[in-house]
């Protein structure tokens, strides 16, 4: 049977099953990479502003989450989340194993490292905004919410860009190693592929192409977004 | 000259150190409504910190500082250090004294138009159509309504200092600071922006002038201050200061910038 | 938490450590060597071997680590028979060759583009002075540009070198007992996900503190340019008096 029948959307064929787990692949990342961004917008306005205690948390924790292994952290959630879970389970009765799921788990792995991540994406792209704007912004009378609104959000969402699409690009990688935790997603549908029809080599071929595809679209979209956010800036 | 209104900004003993750098030893300046004052003085007399000052954009270490009569209150916080007692205060002053800044610092995300709009749609909270009209007004006025789409980089320096004197105007200012306005332009340039200084002077607005163009300071302004170490040293009209100064490092810096 | 599982774990743990740093030091070493022939091919100016790099880096930067190593472990036993006819049987059935292969192949893409932005940061006016002063190409490429380029790709290179650090957990996936096997063996044995989790990455931010601190110590001996100006010599300060 050649590549071409195998992954054909007939019956007989496994392509609609491998798109809908290149559908599970896009959904978690793009979970983890939300929640990513909300843990790293916070995290960078600690480091940017917090105290001296606070600061240092921030910047463990980015250390941290940037020297593990992200396989070890999906591990930590997967089976440290269904224990905990458990426990907590087991106090409103006898309850027995809670589960977690694999999306959960998944979603919340890639969003903690991701975060980690975007938080440094975010610092820098502060740090690169010009003060003389912002001042700028100060002497017409804004306060402080109208001009983070108006002058500092816009900006530094527009020099993260090329940063964020980096991250999220570790976050679509990441997420292959969610398949560990049985969550049918593109590597963990082709696996089962490979086993029912002893031809493993299509079938990670095939999840190859589909994630180059993705990451491919993706960079795309990243680079006709900074064009578009970058066409007030002159080019070198 | 006459204060007997109230001046339109007054300055009383204002003191400013950085770390052990003791920049402004108390400034005193009163400035009468319509008055063009022209702050000179080499680099690091204070005029620049003082002209911040006043916008709050730099905290004043002891002083007081009135613009239009209202004085911008101020307390000791935590670290000994002083702070305004009302944001909100500082926020409505700054909408009423325009700065016009050195190195421009027009907002790069935004176009000339969105730039000169911003505050009054935004901090003024006026109709945004009434804002457009005006503010294609105060363009055609600085002579770049054609650039009214470009984004400030897109733009010369000159075009956009011009720019950055119609977002100031936009804000109906009672007073307005420029901080070195044409020092970061190539020389061809400066004539543009000291036109519109001028013609800004002409029609009798309120303003102070950090500037090293002696020109301006001697044809356009009302009044010269120069400032020496954190201190005023001469304070007078131009045809006077510069025909007999009293200062003999007025003398000097005068023969300086021939 | 328990002091004596958290002691006996983490010396379980280190029983993994020699596989980690034999597949670290194997990968990044044959990586540096592919990728520097990935960069000549870029560099070259031949359009075949241009193009053949940039489809390389373009594949192995653009699909995850994981299904290069299916890819190669399992993929490749659909061509058994092949493989057995040309001998290399017996390397692709070993997980170890396989990881170590994959790890590879992967490392030398990003490599190949951080030796690349290196290279590309050498100020051209810099290298037309050394050309003025009449230096031969390769005099050129030894005095200058090298030296300059691995400065600047330094800390992009540390970078990936703790990336692959990372990256040899993967290894675990196929049967490889490196520290995050164990500790993955370690917690279905006894469901203790987070002393384990403490336990193992504590083991990789040693290891990775290790890294970024080689790095930074040869960073510093590779730029005595940015240091700060050394006081005047007095000499000089008699000279002025």
């Amino acid at each position: 049977m050649s590549i071409f029948s195998l992954m054909s959307f007939g019956s007989e064929g496994w392509g609609l099953a491998m798109v809908f787990a290149a559908g599970v692949t896009l959904s978690v990342a793009a979970c983890g990479f939300l929640i990513g961004s909300v843990i790293g917008s916070l995290i960078a306005w600690v480091k940017l502003s917090g105290g001296v205690m606070a600061r240092g948390a921030a910047d463990a924790y980015t250390t941290v989450l940037r020297g593990i292994p992200d396989l070890l952290v999906i591990y930590l959630f997967y089976f440290g989340g269904s224990a905990v879970l458990s426990s907590i389970a087991g106090l409103f009765g006898p309850g027995g194993f809670v589960g977690v799921s694999g999306f959960a788990a998944g979603a919340a792995a890639i969003g903690i490292i991701s975060g980690a991540y975007q938080s440094e994406v975010f610092r820098g792209a502060y740090t690169a905004l010009n003060r003389g704007e912002i001042e700028a912004a100060k002497s017409v009378g804004m306060h402080r919410a109208l001009m983070f609104r108006r002058i500092i959000a816009p900006q530094v969402l527009r020099y993260a860009i090329p940063g964020l699409g980096n991250v999220w690009q570790l976050a679509l990688k990441e997420s292959a190693l969610v398949s560990v935790t049985g969550l049918v997603e593109l590597l963990r549908q082709s696996a089962i592929g490979a086993g029912s029809t002893r031809q493993p080599f299509s079938f990670y071929l095939a999840a190859a192409v589909l994630y180059l595809a993705i990451t491919t679209v993706s960079s795309w979209g990243f680079r006709r977004a900074e064009t578009y956010a970058m066409r007030g800036v002159r080019r070198a | 000259m006459t204060l007997l209104s109230t001046p339109a900004v007054s300055v009383r003993d204002l003191r400013k150190s950085f770390g052990s750098l003791e920049v402004l030893r108390g400034i005193s300046l009163d400035a009468a409504e319509g008055q063009v004052i022209s702050i000179l003085g080499s680099s690091g007399s204070g005029k620049s910190t003082m002209l911040r000052c006043i916008n709050m954009l730099e905290t004043p270490d002891a002083g007081e500082i009135a613009i239009g009569g209202e004085v911008i209150a101020l307390r000791k916080g935590r670290h000994g250090r002083t702070e305004p007692v009302d944001r909100g205060q500082v926020d409505r002053i700054r909408s009423r004294v325009a700065m016009v800044f050195q190195s421009f610092n027009l907002w790069s995300h935004l176009t000339v138009l969105e730039n000169v709009i911003e505050a009054p749609v935004h901090v003024q909270k006026r109709p945004r159509a009434e804002c457009i009209a005006e503010a294609e007004a105060l363009l055609t006025r600085v002579g770049i309504v054609d650039k009214r789409n470009h984004y400030p980089a897109h733009l010369s320096g000159g075009q956009q200092q011009r720019a950055a004197i119609a977002r100031a105007l936009a804000m109906k200012p009672k007073l307005m600071l420029f901080d070195e306005p044409t020092s970061a332009l190539d020389p061809e340039l400066v004539g543009e922006v000291l036109r519109v200084m001028r013609s800004l002077a002409e029609e009798g607005r309120t303003m102070l002038v950090v500037t090293h163009e002696m020109g301006f300071a001697r044809d356009v302004s009302s009044r010269v201050v120069f400032l020496h170490k954190g201190v005023v040293e001469e304070d007078g009209p131009p045809g006077e200061v510069f025909s007999s100064p009293t200062s003999p490092r007025f003398r000097q810096f005068i023969s300086e910038h021939r | 938490m328990d002091a004596a599982f958290m002691g006996e774990t983490f010396l379980r743990l280190l029983g993994g450590l020699p596989l980690t740093l034999n597949l670290t030091f194997a990968s990044v070493v044959l990586g540096l060597v592919v990728a520097m022939s990935l960069a000549a091919m870029r560099m070259s100016g031949v359009p075949a071997l241009d193009w053949f790099a940039r489809a390389y880096v373009f594949v192995f930067r653009g699909t995850p680590l994981l299904v290069q190593i299916f890819l190669i472990y399992y993929g490749l036993g659909q061509f058994r028979p092949s493989l057995q006819a040309m001998n290399l049987w017996g390397f692709f059935r070993e997980p170890y060759w396989c990881a170590l292969l994959a790890l590879t192949l992967n490392t030398a893409a990003y490599v190949s583009e951080i030796m690349r932005g290196g290279l590309q940061s050498v100020p051209a006016g810099q290298i037309e002075a050394a050309r003025a002063c009449g230096m031969s190409r390769l005099l050129l490429a030894r005095r200058i540009i090298l030296p300059i380029a691995v400065r600047q790709a330094l800390p992009g290179y540390g970078n990936e070198i703790i990336l692959m650090v990372k990256a040899t957990s993967l290894a675990s996936i196929i049967t490889m007992m490196e520290v995050t096997g164990i500790a993955h063996k370690l917690i279905s044995e006894t469901f203790r996900a987070i002393e384990i989790f403490i336990c193992a990455g504590a083991i990789y931010l040693i290891l990775n503190f290790l890294v970024t601190r080689a790095i930074q110590a040869l960073e510093y001996r590779l730029s005595p340019h940015l240091r700060n100006a050394p006081s005047p010599m007095p000499r000089l300060v008699a000279a002025s008096e």
